[in-house]
């Protein structure tokens, strides 16, 4: 065995050690890792500094941004390779177009996230540990979201989840209230049933493939064989249900509406768009070797799917907090994600991923202003209304750039033009089902599109009414510099892929 | 080029009104739309006699392209959208919209403009789906925000029927579409019609028929999926309701044609006569509702369900002369209803109210033009030879007398039975209206006469369903050709 490991590795590219290690493909992960860990650094040595912190960190996320071009680039069948080990275990890290533009969504969303919680910008802001210990556990999920979508082995793929999950529960935490106290603790026991499920699914396709590398080969060689092949249905269907946890599928959701509730804005934004592409960047890990899988994870997908998405658009309907109406929202739209996985062919994959992309750009603009019209001071005289539909009476003439932002979101959420990327996600996201002629599960889509619909009209509407409707007129005095670099970086892609889809949908192939 | 023209026009002038324009005066903002509707109808005429194509790359990964093109059957259409947009923003000069700012009703009215246009030039029938779409949302605040100031709860109620049933049926035809698209492997609508479905099994095509047309048949709308339509009409400003009677219903109709219709016949004649009876029972129940109904406006958008019901059976029958009857209908219906909802627009306005049952001054002795055009609206819904709606109705019934080889004949001679006791109906509705509204001697409470830009759009629309009617030739040589390629040559 060893022989011919020694033999192989000789013909191998870089025959001076067994692995082959390149730098730049690894280096979207590890800046912001390194990043994470810098901060933490700086915060001993210049404790008052804390703008520096948080510069650091927007530097890290933009050159991790940067970092992703070329993986961008390649097309599917050539990604970027890099851990390769003598076959035939084959590369432990590949980033392709589909890995590398979900790294791209997920280390954006976190550059919106910290701009949003940049010091200083929130007066309600009494984040405990201060500045820094948000910027660097923000920088250190990133960094794991980022790392599990272009892992390959079942080792650093489980690492790297967690290094994605484990610091968005301190996040929620952090605020220090008993509300953010109650999100934590759903969050986290959450994640340790996740966390057990996953790693059983993933002893368990060890076991069964014989391989402790996510790769189709060893996945059709077990399917082959009956008595594998159910334990390997059993991997994923555990992989799939400890996911669900993470990608708030009903019913695996029960999490999201309080975690969301209890932190901040920012970090509800970062749950709903970081966290969310780390948890479909791992499913996707998984699914892929299982095209073909047959039709017990095909009927688990699809009725996740249709649960999620009609629970979540019934619940959104009834919500009057903005972020809890946002919360179910993700449940709903999580389903819609999930959708063209039930087809599993070429086409669900980058489907899905593209319809996370849209999602994740719309609902981090609709937390943007969630946040500035919640935290800026207002004039005085003006009611403070708090985290209402109410405060939101009249937006649109009030304030018409957090209000055109904020309608466009909604629009996109909806699938309803001007929100031309929403709408295009949804046809990318129906046409795996369609083909697959799974009649069914589009007819609850359909259906679901229509609740979606009422959902967003509904805040919407409020947006749209006459500003002196409202029993107190939302003036908000300035916005701060930070957040408006989000906003408008969030909301420019928005708009241009709204007129440009093609600008997300490429990146996908 | 002029169809570029055409539709980035209104789109931009839009966009500004909703961005950096949001404040201008009522008399700069109609201006604007008026200058920009009026481009867009120079653009549509000359489009219409040149016929130039435009073919460009949208989102490749979808294989989704700008693909535009004007024939036979979209150039009337897209004449009575673009002529129909000047009518519109014309008609809001004297009135100052309730509800919100003004630049905010100008640009929702030369969005639905835009987005009636993309519907009828494309050439993709993916692109049509979301040139469909486009139109929801400025509708839906048109309806919500600018309709009827009385009742907020109604406005609301009535937007959200609108937009929901329309969402509804628009995602089940993207269905449909996208069932289409991955069975034939092209979304090019002249392909798929060349195709005629060959390759596709016939209960697939059924299959893919049923989608669409269920999903069309909500736009349309075709009984028993009408019922979002009166409340719309009913609350909707008088532009927009001119707007959703005379071109959104059209985009139904005109759907119904390009895609089950043309691109999976087959399929599509399974599902004819269920549609037929569909579109009898929508002209007897339209009509009924009208001989009952108190609310002037809400009895109009019930003959519309009426008429369009013609419409469905015409295009059921599966014969040339029944698509032709159809199409025909479909532009007079556009003509005739626009005519109809700025009259009772205007007569709801001086009134407070729609209500018949209320005693008011005759208008055949107040106020003699917005009668006459009234009655000439009236007589042409019911279909008096030598106006609009005549030909289309008379032919209609005539093609479901003799419907195509493969459509049950017993079952289209007795919806031709019953289509024809339905312009009955029409007239004994006709009749109600002209007693109650406009004949009688009372001369109190007074109220003006129409004039100035409502006057002149009457006029236009007045003289349209005039001509429509004394010389329909040219309009069905316009259509003849396209509908030949459609069904054939046969009769």
């Amino acid at each position: 065995m060893i022989a011919t490991t020694v033999a192989s590795a000789s013909v191998a590219p870089a025959a001076t050690s067994l692995v082959t290690f390149d730098w730049s493909v690894l280096a979207p992960v590890l800046v912001p890792a390194l990043a994470a860990v810098a901060v933490l650094v700086l915060d001993v040595l210049a404790p008052r500094l804390v703008r520096l912190h948080a510069t650091v960190g927007v530097l890290a996320l933009v050159a991790g941004i940067a970092l992703t071009v070329p993986g961008v680039l390649r097309t599917a069948d050539d990604p970027l390779r890099t851990l390769c080990l003598p076959a035939p275990d084959g590369c432990l890290f590949e980033a392709g177009p589909l890995a590398s533009a979900l790294q791209l969504g997920a280390l954006g969303s976190a550059l919106v996230v910290l701009l949003l919680s940049w010091p200083g910008t929130d007066p309600r802001d009494h984040l405990r540990g201060g500045p820094a210990v948000l910027v660097s556990l923000v920088l250190a999920a990133t960094a794991g979201a980022a790392g599990v979508a272009a892992a390959h082995d079942l080792g650093s793929w489980l690492v790297c989840l967690e290094l994605a999950t484990l610091p968005a529960i301190a996040l929620v935490a952090l605020r220090g209230d008993a509300p953010a106290g109650r999100g934590a603790l759903a969050l986290l026991t959450t994640s340790l049933v996740s966390f057990a499920m996953v790693a059983l699914g993933a002893a368990l396709w060890l076991v069964s493939t014989g391989e402790a590398v996510f790769s189709a080969a060893a996945a059709t060689e077990a399917l082959a064989d009956p008595q594998r092949r159910v334990v390997l249905l059993l991997a994923a269907l555990l992989l799939l249900a400890g996911l669900g946890f993470k990608l708030s599928l009903v019913p695996f959701h029960v999490w999201t509406p309080q975690a969301y509730a209890g932190a901040t804005e920012p970090v509800a934004a970062f749950l709903a768009a970081t966290s969310k592409v780390a948890a479909l960047a791992a499913l996707l890990v998984v699914v892929r070797p299982l095209v073909g899988a047959g039709a017990p994870v095909l009927f688990g997908i699809g009725m996740l799917a249709a649960v999620s998405m009609t629970l979540g658009n019934v619940l959104a309907l009834v919500q009057d907090d903005p972020v809890r109406l946002l919360a179910w929202s993700t449940v709903a739209q999580a389903g819609w994600v999930v959708l063209p996985l039930s087809a599993l062919n070429e086409q669900s994959a980058a489907a899905s991923g593209g319809y996370l992309l849209a999602y994740v750009i719309a609902t981090l603009v609709a937390f943007v202003v969630v946040h500035v019209v919640t935290s800026t001071p207002r004039l005085r005289g003006a009611t403070d209304l708090g985290r209402t539909l109410t405060a939101y009476t009249g937006l649109l003439r009030a304030h018409p750039l957090l209000g055109g932002a904020l309608g466009l979101a909604l629009l996109s959420l909806a699938g309803l033009p001007p929100g031309v990327v929403g709408l295009i996600a949804k046809v990318v996201a129906l046409r795996p089902v369609v083909g697959a002629g799974q009649w069914a599960l589009a007819l609850v889509a359909v259906l679901n599109a229509v609740i979606g619909v009422a959902v967003y009209l509904r805040w919407f509407a409020v947006l749209l009414r006459d500003p002196d409707e409202g029993p107190a007129r939302p003036v908000i005095r300035s916005i701060p510099r930070p957040a408006l670099a989000a906003l408008v970086l969030s909301g420019a892609a928005l708009v241009a892929t709204s007129v440009m889809p093609q600008l997300l949908l490429g990146l996908l192939d | 080029m002029v169809i570029l023209t055409s539709l980035v026009v209104p789109a931009a002038v839009a966009v500004w009104l909703l961005t950096g324009g949001r404040t201008v005066s009522h008399r700069t903002a109609n201006l604007l739309a008026s200058v920009a509707s009026v481009i867009a109808l120079a653009a549509v005429v000359v489009a219409v006699i040149v016929r130039p194509t435009v073919d460009r790359a949208w989102v490749p990964s979808l294989g989704l392209r700008w693909q535009l093109a004007v024939d036979g059957i979209s150039a009337p259409l897209l004449l009575l959208t673009a002529i129909l947009g000047v009518g519109v923003v014309l008609h809001t000069l004297d009135r100052p919209p309730k509800g919100g700012t003004t630049a905010a009703f100008h640009a929702c009215l030369l969005l639905v403009e835009f987005g009636a246009l993309a519907t009828f030039y494309a050439r993709d029938a993916v692109l049509f789906f979301v040139a469909f779409e486009l139109v929801l949302v400025p509708m839906w605040v048109l309806i919500t925000r600018f309709g009827d100031a009385h009742d907020a709860a109604a406005r609301a109620d009535a937007g959200g029927r609108f937009v929901l049933y329309t969402a509804f049926g628009s995602t089940l035809m993207l269905v449909g579409i996208l069932a289409l698209v991955a069975k034939s492997g092209t979304s090019d609508l002249d392909v798929l019609a060349q195709g005629g479905g060959h390759g596709i099994p016939v209960g697939t095509q059924t299959l893919v028929a049923a989608l669409l047309v269920a999903g069309l048949a909500v736009k349309v709308p075709v009984f028993p999926l009408h019922t979002w339509l009166p409340p719309a009409h009913t609350t909707a400003p008088t532009a927009g309701s001119v707007l959703l009677a005379a071109v959104l219903l059209k985009m139904g109709t005109y759907g119904l044609v390009r895609l089950p219709l043309a691109s999976v016949p087959d399929g599509f004649a399974k599902v004819a006569p269920v549609l037929a009876v569909l579109g009898a029972i929508g002209i007897i129940w339209g009509g009924l509702a009208c001989l009952v109904e108190r609310d002037l406006k809400r009895l109009i958008a019930y003959s519309s369900v009426a008429h369009m019901g013609f419409v469905i059976l015409g295009l059921s029958s599966g014969t040339r002369t029944g698509l032709q009857a159809a199409l025909f209908a479909n532009v007079a219906h556009g003509v005739i209803s626009a005519l109809l909802f700025v009259v009772v627009g205007g007569l709801k306005e001086r009134w407070g109210s729609a209500d018949l049952e209320t005693a008011r001054a005759a208008l055949r002795e107040v106020t003699p033009r917005l009668g006459f055009a009234l009655i000439v609206g009236l007589a042409a819904s019911l279909g008096l030879p030598g106006l609009a709606g005549f030909w289309g109705e008379f032919l209609s019934v005539y093609a479901a007398w003799s419907p195509a080889a493969d459509r049950p004949e017993g079952l289209f001679r007795t919806l031709a039975v019953v289509a024809a006791m339905g312009t009955v109906l029409a007239a004994a509705y006709a009749l109600r209206v002209a007693r109650t509204v406009w004949a009688g001697e009372r001369t109190a409470p007074p109220i003006e006469d129409s004039r100035d830009s409502e006057w002149d759009v009457i006029a236009v629309l007045v003289v349209a369903v005039l001509l429509l009617g004394i010389a329909p030739g040219p309009l069905l040589a316009m259509t003849g050709d396209a509908v030949t390629t459609i069904v054939g040559a046969a009769p």
